[in-house]
């Protein structure tokens, strides 16, 4: 627990370095990378989203590979191709992007349906089968996706299945003045100029995870996992309640944050703090707008709601 | 990770389904109150019933009803009662079906809070006339049902409105199936109440209601008395009428007939249990004109009673025998008959309220002008039962016989009509030995021949054939039933010259003792005979059917021998209840509410004397102890129990979470998580400034939410906690410094 508690600090302080004033999300991600989840970063352009994601893989001795979602990308340019090989007269299976620790999904929802599908079974299971043959990618696995919510022109939304597979999705929002005089301040020179050390190796954060599932969580805790898994089937206003995918998902990072937070045991106000990232995604108004944020704001009040309403243990 | 059993916490969403549950029983006991009435609501009650049972245990029902039945409810339900008014002219029946339909639609859809007080207030207008109409315990019971469902619902629903207002216009669309209907079945529900009930919560529930209850009665002894009844518009068309019952004329099989009932017809309360005797016949009605297996009461009988009066007591020409006179209560059962059962007799009738009756001194009988409606309530002092009722009136016109008929006073000695049956007859009684030995011999002789001849059958054969039905069985060997018996012996004695009569009533019944009263059932319903005794100067009971020594009247040494053998079945349990709800309840007129405040406050001031009088002696024993000389050994006594009780304490205290084991429900690790969790919730939340209270708050998150094995000592966390919550004892006044 203490060498977890030692990592997760490094991997902290380590972002704050180039991601200024956004400590929450920053705990949110470290949350959602010791689940061993897949994050959706959704806001608007030029808040951070893909700095954040740089941030983190820089931050880790892992593999980081970055795929530019577009409405001609294949899906064989995310998870590889079998190519014939004239030496070896035989077909030779080319890795994609997708074959790293960490993947930067940007711009998730401009490639095409059949490209976004490319991505269900690497994020479900670790492993992409191209051609009957199975090829395991990296572990740790973790897929940074980002979407403009605003952008509608030459976009495909990502249909439930996908959304399903994300842990959280997070909102970088905009940061503070004071913060935000800080970034203007610092001289910027992309993506490549982050010069983060890594301050935790594949194993260490190989470990963090395996830790997360010994976090204990009690019975009545439970069961204010189920009340609120509950309540959201039973309220009106959405059109289908959350999977048991995602009350799995709400506990794992309700553990992965009471270790973030340096506790080996889950307090009801982890579960509370997170519901709102684990589930808000999964849901889907039963009278759409036709406004996507419209509907994300409706889904994420009753959501408020039902936290309200349903009791915490005490 | 380990299994714990806290309890969780009542949800909202808990809530709904036990509204309908209760909302649905509520329904139903209100329902079910039309079988203690005579509404005809054959079809309606099974109907409404099922409907509601129906809809109670598969709440997605009503999601399956039309629109168009919600549409045209109102005015169909209007046009039924209309048409009902219209046809049946009474409007207290076709309220009460009017008030079954609501019922029964009520249930049809979802109900919001409207509709759920509206179905409180319908069942209990149903409860409340079924109530007054009937007055027998099982309302009682009933009622007391329908309170608990009732303030059940009452809390729901005000626990329900506390969670916030109620959204929306406040008009409940009945079709919209609630969110709780699609999750789940009864059984989850109910293992999720169960899980949530909180032991204290229903403790204290359960004690809000008993002292709910005991208010209510309080004010029940306190208030004026009234006759409901007679202050209610309530009729007695509604209520329940006699399903058998004796009446002016009995055909052969009638009193058997209503020997198969069990039912309770007659509750008698005695002063005096020795004055009981052994020999019971409640005499109600007696029949003298006999026609063809029917006997009926003629009309030169009937003019002997005197005319109707309404009035609330009746002065007999009986005297009790006894030094002092016995009071006997009766509680007349409804359905039994309009004629009251009587010993014989007595000195003084006294109704509860007045009725309107006529009485007849030489037949000892008394008869109201209508059925009951529901229990009547009599007492009778100085009851003269005996083995002859005497009649000086009769003995003077049976003297006078020579001279001829005298015109409206027959001397019931009339025999079938058919030559043959006389005949047969007469053979019978010179076979018997005629009327030799006066009218106690002859039925002594007669009774016995009956009985050697015949044995007793509820379902008797008749044989076939041309003539009188009795005259063909007497001649039989056939079994027979008390009617033929007595019916048999009637026409004997008639035959031999003794006028006679047939009497119909009760015979016997059992001493309960639970409520130390006499219980008699209908089942004890009899048929006897009365034979006149011209020696004796009236009327003999004879009953062909018992035995010697109880024909021949009791001794004293076996008067007390009903009282002697009490019974104590569980029938008797329910029928204590059923007299003391007659007792204290139904017949609690203003002396019983003298006695009964008397009674209670004796009670009470010989309990606080006996408390004092322990409390003083207590104290006194305590001071002489204090007082005596002190010596070494009192001393270290004294200190080692202090310092035992001491130690016991901070054992206590220092241990006491040691002491449980296992994780259930009351188990070390749930006590401890339920005591962490108090703890939480009284030093929540925590202030940044202060990292003792947040040092504190960890380890009590710890003990709440962490694993048992990772805990910290749970007794020096919660002792800190205590430390934490204590204010200072001694407030920094001045600064030292």
């Amino acid at each position: 627990m203490e060498q977890a508690r030692v990592v997760l600090d490094r991997l902290r302080a380590n972002m704050r370095e180039t991601i200024r004033g956004k400590d929450g999300v920053i705990d949110l991600v470290l949350t959602g990378l010791a689940a061993g989840g897949h994050v959706l970063l959704e806001d608007l352009p030029g808040v951070g989203k893909t700095t954040l994601a740089y941030s983190l893989a820089r931050s880790m001795d892992c593999a980081f590979s970055r795929i530019q979602f577009t409405s001609d990308l294949l899906p064989g340019d995310v998870t590889g191709v079998a190519v014939y090989d004239e030496t070896m007269r035989t077909f030779v299976f080319k890795p994609g992007p997708v074959f790293a620790h960490i993947v930067l999904a940007d711009e998730i929802n401009r490639a095409t349906p059949k490209t976004q599908s490319a991505l269900l079974e690497v994020m479900d299971r670790a492993r992409v089968s191209v051609d009957g043959q199975t090829h395991a990618v990296g572990s740790p696995f973790m897929v940074f996706a980002t979407q403009n919510p605003l952008d509608f022109e030459g976009t495909f939304p990502l249909p439930e299945s996908q959304m399903d597979r994300f842990l959280l999705r997070l909102r970088m929002g905009y940061p503070d003045p004071a913060d935000e005089r800080e970034v203007l301040r610092r001289a910027r020179g992309g993506y490549d100029a982050i010069a983060l050390n890594p301050v935790a190796s594949r194993e260490e954060v190989l470990e963090l995870q395996a830790l997360v599932g010994e976090v204990f969580v009690e019975d009545t805790v439970l069961d204010y996992i189920l009340r609120l898994v509950g309540a959201t089937r039973a309220e009106a206003e959405f059109r289908h309640g959350v999977s048991v995918r995602a009350g799995v998902a709400l506990r794992q990072a309700a553990q992965a944050r009471a270790l973030v937070a340096g506790r080996d045991f889950v307090l009801p106000e982890d579960v509370a703090a997170l519901a709102p990232f684990v589930f808000a995604h999964r849901l889907a108004p039963l009278r759409p707008s036709g406004d996507p944020a419209e509907d994300t704001r409706a889904v994420e009040a009753a959501l408020r709601r039902i936290l309200a309403a349903v009791a915490r243990p005490e | 990770m380990s299994r714990n059993a806290l309890r969780p916490r009542l949800d909202p969403a808990d809530l709904p389904p036990l509204r309908w549950l209760l909302g649905g029983v509520l329904s139903l006991l209100g329902i079910s109150t039309v079988l203690y009435t005579d509404v005809d609501a054959g079809l309606l009650m099974p109907f409404a019933a099922v409907v509601t049972l129906a809809v109670l245990l598969r709440p997605r029902l009503p999601s399956r009803v039309p629109q168009v039945v919600h549409t045209l409810a109102f005015p169909v339900i209007l046009g039924c009662f209309a048409l009902d008014l219209w046809l049946d002219l009474e409007l207290l029946p076709s309220l009460v079906r009017l008030d079954i339909l609501l019922l029964a639609y009520r249930n049809l859809g979802y109900r919001g809070r409207r509709e759920d007080l509206q179905l409180i207030v319908l069942g209990l207008f149903l409860v409340i006339v079924a109530g007054v109409l009937s007055v027998s315990p099982t309302f009682a019971v009933h009622l007391l049902l329908y309170g608990a469902c009732a303030l059940g619902l009452l809390l729901v629903l005000t626990l329900e409105a506390g969670g916030g207002p109620p959204e929306g216009t406040g008009v409940t669309d009945v079709r919209s199936v609630p969110a709780w209907v699609r999750q789940g079945g009864w059984r989850a529900r109910f293992r999720r109440w169960f899980a949530v009930l909180d032991a204290r919560f229903a403790l204290l529930g359960g004690a809000a209601f008993v002292l709910l209850v005991a208010g209510t009665t309080l004010v029940f002894l306190a208030l004026p008395r009234f006759q409901l009844e007679s202050g209610l518009f309530l009729n007695r068309v509604i209520t329940k009428k006699a399903k058998s019952g004796f009446s002016d004329s009995v055909q052969l099989g009638e009193v058997s007939a209503i020997q198969l009932d069990q039912g309770v017809a007659l509750t008698v309360d005695v002063d005096d249990p020795a004055a009981v005797p052994p020999d019971l016949y409640w005499r109600m009605i007696v029949l003298d004109e006999y026609v063809d297996g029917t006997f009926r009461l003629s009309s030169a009988l009937r003019s002997q009673f005197g005319p109707e009066r309404l009035a609330a007591q009746q002065p007999g020409e009986g005297r009790g025998g006894d030094a002092r006179t016995t009071a006997w209560t009766l509680y007349l059962e409804a359905g039994v008959g309009r004629h009251l059962p009587l010993l014989g007799p007595f000195e003084r009738l006294r109704f509860r309220e007045r009725q309107t009756f006529r009485a007849s001194a030489p037949l000892a009988l008394v008869a109201l002008r209508e059925d009951p409606v529901a229990m009547l309530a009599f007492r009778v002092d100085g009851f003269c039962p005996g083995l002859v009722l005497p009649d000086p009136a009769f003995l003077a016109r049976w003297e006078r016989r020579e001279r001829g008929p005298e015109p409206g006073a027959p001397l019931q000695a009339a025999l079938p009509g058919s030559v043959r049956d006389r005949i047969l007859l007469r053979q019978v009684v010179e076979e018997l030995g005629g009327s030799a030995g006066g009218a106690a011999d002859f039925a002594r002789r007669t009774s016995a021949w009956l009985r050697d001849r015949h044995g007793y059958s509820l379902a008797p054969v008749i044989p076939p054939g041309a003539g009188d039905p009795v005259v063909r069985w007497l001649k039989s060997r056939e079994a027979g039933h008390c009617e033929l018996f007595a019916g048999s012996f009637v026409l004997l004695a008639r035959a031999a010259g003794f006028p006679a009569r047939l009497v119909t009533g009760f015979r016997g019944g059992s001493w309960n003792g639970y409520s130390n009263s006499l219980t008699v059932r209908n089942s004890d319903a009899h048929a006897w005979a009365e034979l006149f005794d011209e020696a004796a100067g009236g009327w003999r009971r004879v009953d062909p059917l018992a035995s010697p020594v109880a024909d021949a009247g009791a001794g004293p040494e076996v008067a007390a021998a009903v009282a002697a053998q009490p019974d104590r079945s569980w029938e008797a349990r329910w029928d204590s209840l059923r007299v003391f709800w007659y007792r204290r309840i139904v017949s609690f007129d203003q002396r019983s509410q003298v006695e009964s405040a008397r009674g209670l406050l004796s009670a009470a001031a010989a309990w606080f004397r006996e408390g004092r009088e322990a409390a003083r002696a207590s104290f006194g024993r305590a001071a002489a102890w204090w007082q005596a000389p002190w010596d070494a050994g009192r001393l270290v006594g004294a200190g080692g129990v202090a310092v035992g009780v001491l130690l016991l304490v901070l054992f206590w205290r220092r241990f006491r979470w040691d002491f449980r084991r296992g994780s259930g429900r009351m188990g070390r690790e749930a006590a401890v998580r339920r005591e962490a969790g108090r703890w939480l919730g009284r030093l929540a939340p925590v202030a940044a400034e202060d990292p003792e209270r947040a040092a504190v708050v960890a380890q009590l998150e710890r003990l709440r939410f962490g694993a048992a094995a990772s805990w910290p000592d749970p007794a020096a966390s919660f002792l800190r906690a205590r430390r934490l919550r204590r204010p200072p004892t001694r407030p920094a006044r001045f600064n030292r410094s």
